[in-house]
């Protein structure tokens, strides 16, 4: 075992976990929706972002790439909810940062299954 | 670029993380903490508040408190957020200026920064595989010539020579071992603007790997090779190396010629020159009894050279068994008394060829005293010593460094150069002395370029054009003055290359053919100009017929009109 395996894993499938648990729920329904969840998504995405840089083999760039994507959905998220906080009515608001964050998990998905899939494929 | 990318983000992880994770307990804690407003109302900072309430802490900015001023407990945060967030903030910046100083990177960065402005270049040029005391002559000659070079040597002060030498285009360049295929690669081997491999280090071993590794990787690259040693030169020669460059043999004839042709000689040092340089000029050798000092490399190309001119010489030879000398006078040659006995007081000459400059000019120095009229060859083997020589100014101080460059130039400017050169070592002395003033007469005294021209549709169209029309162009009309066709440039052909059959001077009345070389030497202004006629059928009508052509449609078909009515009118 290795702790370092461990520890990257660990961040990405909870930077997965965290994004669905702040998609879960009414897409319009702002009680459904936590901020903290959202923080602690961008928080974890960030540092599984970090843990996947200097990997040259192609799957490490694909993981990459999805940790990017998905880093830009949560933090256009963020910016509009901190820019339009009491502009606009809650319920559209929250169905702009959900759907931004559905799509944020979508990435984090794929990177969950490319994880596994690196994992399957190594015979040992 | 990429590789350095990866680099950079691999060494950065740790400190990015700590940034992160000490910026989200920072701030998840800060929007935790019970304040007030300006109100008097509970309130809690929201968490883009507490962000960039983090963000100008950490990095120690500094607004204060914002937007109201803070509660106890926000404060009692704070301070445990300053020394949470400020110490990894500095921890990754000193990281990134330790990775921008790390010189892995900055050797990954430089090598990387080579390969691009090599793959970038868009004319031709040449690798030198070293930058010692030929190869920055020849670099310079080139750079002069307006040719492109680039430079592989694995000695940082010789680079550093070069980056403070002025030239005047960028010569990109590699700190880096030439014997590596993969610096061979970075350097262009196969780029397709590539014209030749020139490897001139003083270790024939080294010259060698690069030959090899050269003609495998892209056989059809001319390789310049230096070669002292003669298995390694046979060695080089097996596998297709194109020229093989021995400074002493070079030498030995050089010698030779200049004994029985020095007009040869000055035509021979005056095209492989840089231009603009004057050359002085150089003096005949006596013809008579000499005195060699010195059996090696050096020696027997002269003894060789002077034997063949019927020009009899005494050895003097410290190690006889080594250099495997039959006749000599034993002893260095430093000491008058050795110097005696070889009969230094009736020869007419004496050659200091030994390895050593210092032995070399105590040799010549003690034989002058004992005989003033001498006729001095003097070797130099290292060119720190150059203020002695110029000191002791003998008639030839034979420098490899410049041979081997004017050979390499000589072979590098045109193949078609090394061809007439080599024609012309078999004509006689007058033949090069008229040729010698009539280039004078056009071009000055300064050191001309030379240069070569195709007649077909890439290199001259104009020319071309007119060729395939039947209408007939002849050499002379390559010398008139695009600008007045009275006027001549000034150049002069000096061969013609027609079905591979050389001419040499042509005579300027030839007609010209498809398919022909011609070999130019002129000013650089002229060879600035003759484009344009080679060029432009315009002006070449012009220098045919005196005739300016219309360039529009429109002037065409008036002219054609004009020409129609003036016809029918008479």
């Amino acid at each position: 075992m290795n702790l370092e395996k461990v520890v990257f894993g660990f961040f990405i499938v909870l930077a997965m976990t965290l994004n669905f648990g702040f998609f879960i729920g009414d897409i319009d329904n702002p009680s459904h929706h936590h901020v903290y969840e959202l923080y602690a998504a961008i928080v974890v995405s960030l540092i599984a972002t970090v843990l996947k840089f200097g990997d040259r083999t192609h799957v490490g760039a694909i993981l990459l790439s999805t940790s990017l994507a998905a880093d830009l959905q949560l933090i256009t998220a963020a910016i509009l909810w901190a820019a339009l906080d009491g502009k606009m009515d809650e319920a559209s608001l929250t169905v702009y940062i959900v759907s931004l964050s559905g799509g944020a998990l979508m990435a984090n998905f794929i990177s969950v299954i490319l994880l596994i899939a690196e994992t399957i494929s190594q015979r040992r | 670029m990429d590789s350095i990318l990866f680099l950079i983000l691999r060494r950065l992880r740790r400190p990015l993380i700590f940034i992160i994770v000490s910026f989200g307990i920072a701030i998840i804690g800060l929007t935790l903490m019970p304040g007030t407003d300006d109100k008097g109302h509970p309130w809690h900072m929201s968490v883009f508040q507490a962000l960039y309430v983090i963000s100008y802490t950490a990095t120690t900015i500094g607004f204060g408190e914002v937007p109201y001023p803070f509660s106890q407990a926000q404060r009692m945060w704070m301070t445990f957020s300053i020394y949470l967030t400020v110490i990894p903030w500095f921890y990754a910046i000193g990281k990134i200026i330790t990775l921008l100083q790390d010189p892995s990177l900055r050797l990954a960065m430089s090598t990387e920064r080579f390969a691009r402005s090599v793959r970038q270049l868009q004319e031709p040029f040449y690798i030198l595989c070293s930058y010692g005391e030929s190869a920055s002559v020849l670099a310079k000659a080139l750079d002069e010539k307006g040719m492109r070079v680039v430079v592989i040597e694995p000695q940082q002060e010789r680079l550093t020579e070069l980056e403070l030498s002025d030239t005047r285009s960028v010569i990109p360049y590699i700190c880096a071992d030439a014997k590596l295929p993969e610096n061979l690669i970075r350097a262009g081997v196969h780029h397709p603007l590539c014209s030749g491999v020139v490897t001139l280090t003083d270790n024939d071993e080294v010259n060698l790997a690069v030959a090899v590794a050269v003609k495998l990787m892209n056989p059809d690259l001319p390789v310049l090779a230096r070669a002292e040693r003669d298995d390694i030169a046979a060695n080089m020669a097996s596998f297709g190396t194109d020229h093989i460059i021995n400074p002493y043999t070079l030498f030995g004839d050089q010698l030779a010629i200049r004994v029985h042709a020095i007009g040869t000689y000055i035509l021979h040092e005056w095209l492989t020159d840089i231009p603009g340089d004057t050359i002085p000029p150089p003096e005949t050798p006596p013809r008579g009894q000499w005195v060699v000092c010195g059996y090696g490399r050096f020696g027997k190309s002269v003894i060789k050279n002077l034997e063949r001119e019927h020009i009899s010489a005494t050895i003097v030879e410290a190690m006889p068994q080594l250099t495997g000398c039959e006749q000599y006078i034993l002893g260095s040659g430093t000491e008058a008394k050795t110097l005696i006995e070889a009969g230094i007081e009736s020869a007419v000459g004496i050659v200091a060829g030994t390895d050593n400059d210092i032995n070399n000019l105590s040799i010549v120095m003690t034989a002058y005293e004992l005989n003033p009229k001498l006729f001095v060859v003097i070797r130099k083997n290292k060119r720190h010593n150059d203020t002695l020589f110029k000191q002791f100014n003998a008639d030839i101080t034979m420098q490899p460094t410049d041979i081997i460059a004017h050979e390499c130039l000589a072979h590098m400017i045109s193949p078609m150069l090394a061809q007439f050169l080599a024609l012309a070592r078999n004509q006689s002395n007058s033949w090069s002395n008229q040729l010698i003033s009539k280039l004078v007469g056009k071009v000055g005294e300064l050191v001309p370029e030379t240069w070569a021209v195709t007649i077909d549709q890439q290199g001259a169209p104009a020319v071309a054009a007119f060729l395939s029309k039947g209408h007939p162009v002849s050499l002379y009309n390559l010398t008139q003055d695009p600008t007045d066709r009275e006027q001549q440039l000034d150049l002069v052909p000096l061969m013609l290359l027609r079905d591979n059959m050389p001419i040499l001077v042509p005579d300027t009345f030839t007609t010209l053919a498809i398919g022909d070389r011609i070999l130019f030497c002129g000013r650089p202004a002229a060879k600035a100009t003759l484009p344009i006629l080679l060029d432009h059928v315009k002006t070449l009508a012009y220098i045919l017929d005196g005739v300016e052509v219309p360039d529009s449609i429109v002037w065409r078909w008036l002219k054609t009109k004009l020409q129609a009515n003036c016809a029918s009118h008479t």
